[in-house]
């Protein structure tokens, strides 16, 4: 397979349309498998029908007290869920990071995305917001 | 962009079903890939797509059902199609009691029982009932006493409610009943003029459409949403209307249907016009109540009632009419039948056998409710109804159960217990109604099947028969057995119980006790008649009959008419026949006549009856040889001139016990077979162990 085929495609969230067709915006390869991975970690449990395992328990953990145990369970959450929910991605390592003025955690994932040769490096936000 | 499986599958209704069509559907393109991986964006609007689809089919589904009397799951769905059949289901129905109350120290000429009068029962399963008079009974006292005979209690607490009609904010002129246990049969509905206008008229349950007319004071009963009763009034064409500030009040009882049934002792709650000093004499326990009709029986009785369209003609009309009654009267099991399969045939009368619930006859005064508020009103009218009571047959079961004490943790009587309580479920199950029928094979297989310890059972089966004699006038007793009865050998012969009381033949100021029925022994079995089958011809004078056979002595002589044989008469019956034949032989000289052709009927059809007692030295006296006959072939076992002057029995109640020749019975038009759950010898268990 020429690795300029593009495999993976999805609908961009965001909804937005292409300037020049004004069809809705795709995402494609490692943009669909981060996007994928961002979806996951915001989702939570019973959020989805009939699948109530589907997606992380963050949120629960981001009302607990900031410690070293809520940042080390937010790392294996975050590891458990994308190994089990997302087959395309291999986690290589997950840093949490804590930023204590803006009461949130900040997550720095790496991971190997399939059919991508160097990993790629995925930082998101971790705030509650209610 | 649409492939080879661009079809989606529109059967499945499972959310993860839809969801795999969906996704299947999506195989068939290239721009979207990511469908399979939980995380992707399209992922989730499949799962939003596939819950929509699954929601409207679940939606649809249950309107679908909902729209079918058949499948409706939700009452109120299945009362409405009922409704468009003119079926109102039954409500419960409260029980009734019947008590005679005495009470004493009256110092008035006269005194009422005020209707609504409240009684307390005796506990039924760890619950007192309340028990109200649903009339009122007036009677004259006698030194100081007033008795009142025969006073109807019914189970529940009187209820009134009270509605003002207006037309704006209830333009139907409907009511609803607040309670779910009212006794519909017990509405009282009167219209008062207005709140300030006292003078009130009593509005009817509206039961025939075509004889309403606008000034008809009739309401119509329904039941509403969730079962709960509502009455409403008529729209000025059909039934009278209602007008603006006219007051509805509405009482009833509200029961607790079954519950309170066997109820037989109550207590009178308060005096009766100041006086206390009373006494309440049971009569009638408590039975005759019901239950809401549930679902399925809506489902099962609408089409029905349907089909009888208020009227009684066919065999199924009555079965319908009955089961519905208003009256508040509740049956195990109705059946009815024409006369014209009566044997002989009775033209022109329909029979109707009724099994009431919790009990085994109904009583004059029901019948004669049932006929005229139930049956002569919709009956058509040459054909003459007729009210039977049920036959009831005994079964008496004695069985052998052979099982593997290895195979089981119970002990012989814990098997025991259990194979006689299994043996009692299927009694009340596949027996005790009209229609039924018996086996050896399910009993048996119950037997069987109670236990894996149960290796092999054998049973021997004897009906019984019960009535209550007369100890006041000689009369002739009929016992139908409806089977073909064993003649009396050894171990199966005719018994009786219990103990009768004579008169002494020999001193008729003394009786003698403990007289019992047995068949009189058939040592002898003669010839009982001769049947022509065919009468010859040419015979110039009557020809000898010979009889052959195992037996010795029967002698018989022909009268010929017209040179053919037109009767044979037993001169002799002869004995110890167990097969005959007769043979014609001409007379000397007469040389034409021939071909008469005789069949030999051997005695055997009919046995007797006597009544013996065991005197004072303990020997076996015959007191009257007899007394009855049985007729084994047709089951039927005839007692004459039966005058016994005590049954030793508190009932007065005397069984007459004989051996089926079949294992299989069934019971036809009014019989019921039926196994006594109050009898303690009707099951009989025998365990033994076997360990091969």
């Amino acid at each position: 397979m020429a690795t300029l085929t593009k495999i993976y495609s999805d609908i961009d969230f965001t909804f937005k349309p292409k300037p020049v067709t004004g069809d809705v915006a795709l995402s494609y390869d490692q943009q669909a498998v981060i996007r994928s991975v961002r979806n996951l970690l915001q989702t939570n449990h019973y959020e989805r029908p009939f699948n109530p395992d589907l997606g992380s328990n963050l949120s629960a953990l981001l009302f607990e007290n900031i410690s070293p145990s809520t940042t080390v369970a937010l790392q294996n959450e975050i590891m458990s869920t994308i190994s089990n929910y997302e087959p395309r991605a291999k986690v290589q390592s997950v840093s949490v990071s804590v930023l204590p003025d803006q009461n949130s955690y900040s997550a720095t994932i790496t991971m190997y995305i399939a059919n991508a040769t160097v990993p790629t490096t995925v930082t998101v936000l971790l705030q509650r917001d209610r | 962009m649409a492939g080879a499986n661009s079809n989606i599958q529109v059967t499945d209704l499972d959310f993860n079903l839809i969801k795999n069509n969906l996704k299947t559907y999506l195989q068939g393109q290239a721009v979207f890939q990511d469908y399979n991986f939980d995380g992707s964006a399209l992922s989730t609007l499949l799962d939003i797509l596939a819950y929509n689809t699954q929601y409207n089919a679940f939606y649809l589904n249950m309107v679908a059902n909902e729209m079918f009397l058949d499948t409706s799951i939700r009452r109120s769905s299945a009362v409405s199609h009922a409704k468009l059949l003119d079926y109102v289901p039954k409500s419960n129905v409260a029980p009734t009691a019947t008590i005679n109350l005495r009470v004493n120290q009256v110092t008035d000429a006269s005194l009422t029982l005020p209707q609504y009068t409240k009684f307390l029962s005796e506990a039924i399963d760890g619950v007192n009932y309340n028990f109200v008079t649903v009339d009122s009974y007036t009677v004259n006292t006698t030194a100081n006493t007033a008795n009142f005979i025969g006073v109807e209690l019914k189970q529940g607490i009187p209820t009134k409610q009270t509605f003002t009609v207006d037309s704006a904010s209830n333009p139907t002129y409907t009511f609803e009943i607040p309670d779910l246990g009212v006794d519909t049969t017990s509405l009282l509905v009167t219209v008062q003029q207005s709140s300030s206008n006292a003078s009130y008229t009593v509005y009817n349950l509206a039961s025939d459409y075509l004889i309403l007319n606008s000034s008809s004071t009739v309401y119509f009963l329904q039941e509403g949403i969730d079962g709960y009763y509502q009455i409403y009034f008529g729209d000025g064409v059909l039934g009278q209307q209602l007008s603006d500030g006219n007051v509805v009040n509405i009482s009833y009882i509200v029961t607790q249907g079954t519950a309170a049934a066997g109820a037989n002792n109550f207590v009178l709650m308060n005096s009766i016009s100041g006086y206390g000093n009373t006494v309440v004499y049971p009569v009638v326990p408590a039975t005759n109540g019901g239950n809401q009709e549930t679902l399925s029986s809506i489902q099962f009785q609408a089409p029905k009632a349907y089909s009888a369209q208020g009227r009684a003609v066919t065999k199924d009309d009555y079965i319908t009419l009955i089961q519905q009654n208003q009256l508040g009267f509740a049956f195990d099991a109705v059946n009815v039948w024409g006369g014209e399969e009566n044997n002989p045939p009775v033209y022109g009368q329909v029979f109707i056998c009724l099994k009431p619930a919790g009990a085994y006859l109904l009583t004059d005064t029901q019948k004669k409710q049932i006929m005229q508020n139930i049956i002569d009103p919709v009956s058509v009218v040459t054909v003459q109804p007729t009210i039977v009571d049920p036959d009831y047959t005994y079964l008496q079961l004695s069985t052998n159960v052979y099982y593997d004490p290895t195979k089981t943790n119970q002990t012989s009587s814990q098997l025991q217990a259990g194979i006689i309580s299994a043996i009692q479920t299927f009694g009340t199950t596949t027996l005790n109604t009209f229609n039924s029928s018996f086996n050896a094979y399910d009993l048996l297989g119950t037997i069987q099947n109670y236990d894996a310890s149960v290796i092999t059972s054998e049973y021997t089966l004897k009906l019984q028969k019960k009535f209550f004699p007369s100890i006041t006038n000689p009369e002739t007793y009929n016992l139908y057995y409806h089977t073909p009865l064993q003649r009396g050998v050894y171990g199966s012969s005719i018994t009786s119980s219990p103990g009768l009381q004579f008169i002494n033949p020999a001193n008729t100021a003394a009786t003698i006790d403990n007289v019992f029925i047995e068949e009189v022994p058939q040592q002898t079995f003669g010839v009982d008649n001769i049947v022509i089958l065919n009468p010859g011809f040419s015979y110039q004078s009557a020809p000898t009959i010979t009889i052959q056979g195992d037996g010795t002595g029967a002698t018989a002589t022909a009268t010929i008419v017209n040179g053919s044989i037109s009767s044979i008469t037993v001169t002799n019956a002869g004995n110890n026949y167990t097969s005959a034949i007769a043979t014609v032989t001409p007379a000397y000289g007469d040389t034409t006549g021939t071909n008469a052709v005789l069949v030999v009927n051997l005695q055997g059809q009919y046995g007797t009856l006597r009544s013996y007692y065991y005197n004072t030295t303990n020997v076996k006296t015959i007191l009257n040889s007899n007394v009855g006959s049985v007729d084994y072939v047709n089951g039927i076992i005839t007692l004459n001139s039966f005058k016994p002057t005590e049954v030793d029995n508190p009932l007065g109640q005397f069984a007459i016990t004989a051996t089926p020749t079949s294992s299989i019975l069934k019971s036809t038009y009014n019989g019921i077979l039926t196994i006594d759950p109050f009898d303690a010898t009707a099951i009989s268990v025998t365990m033994t162990a076997k360990t091969n």
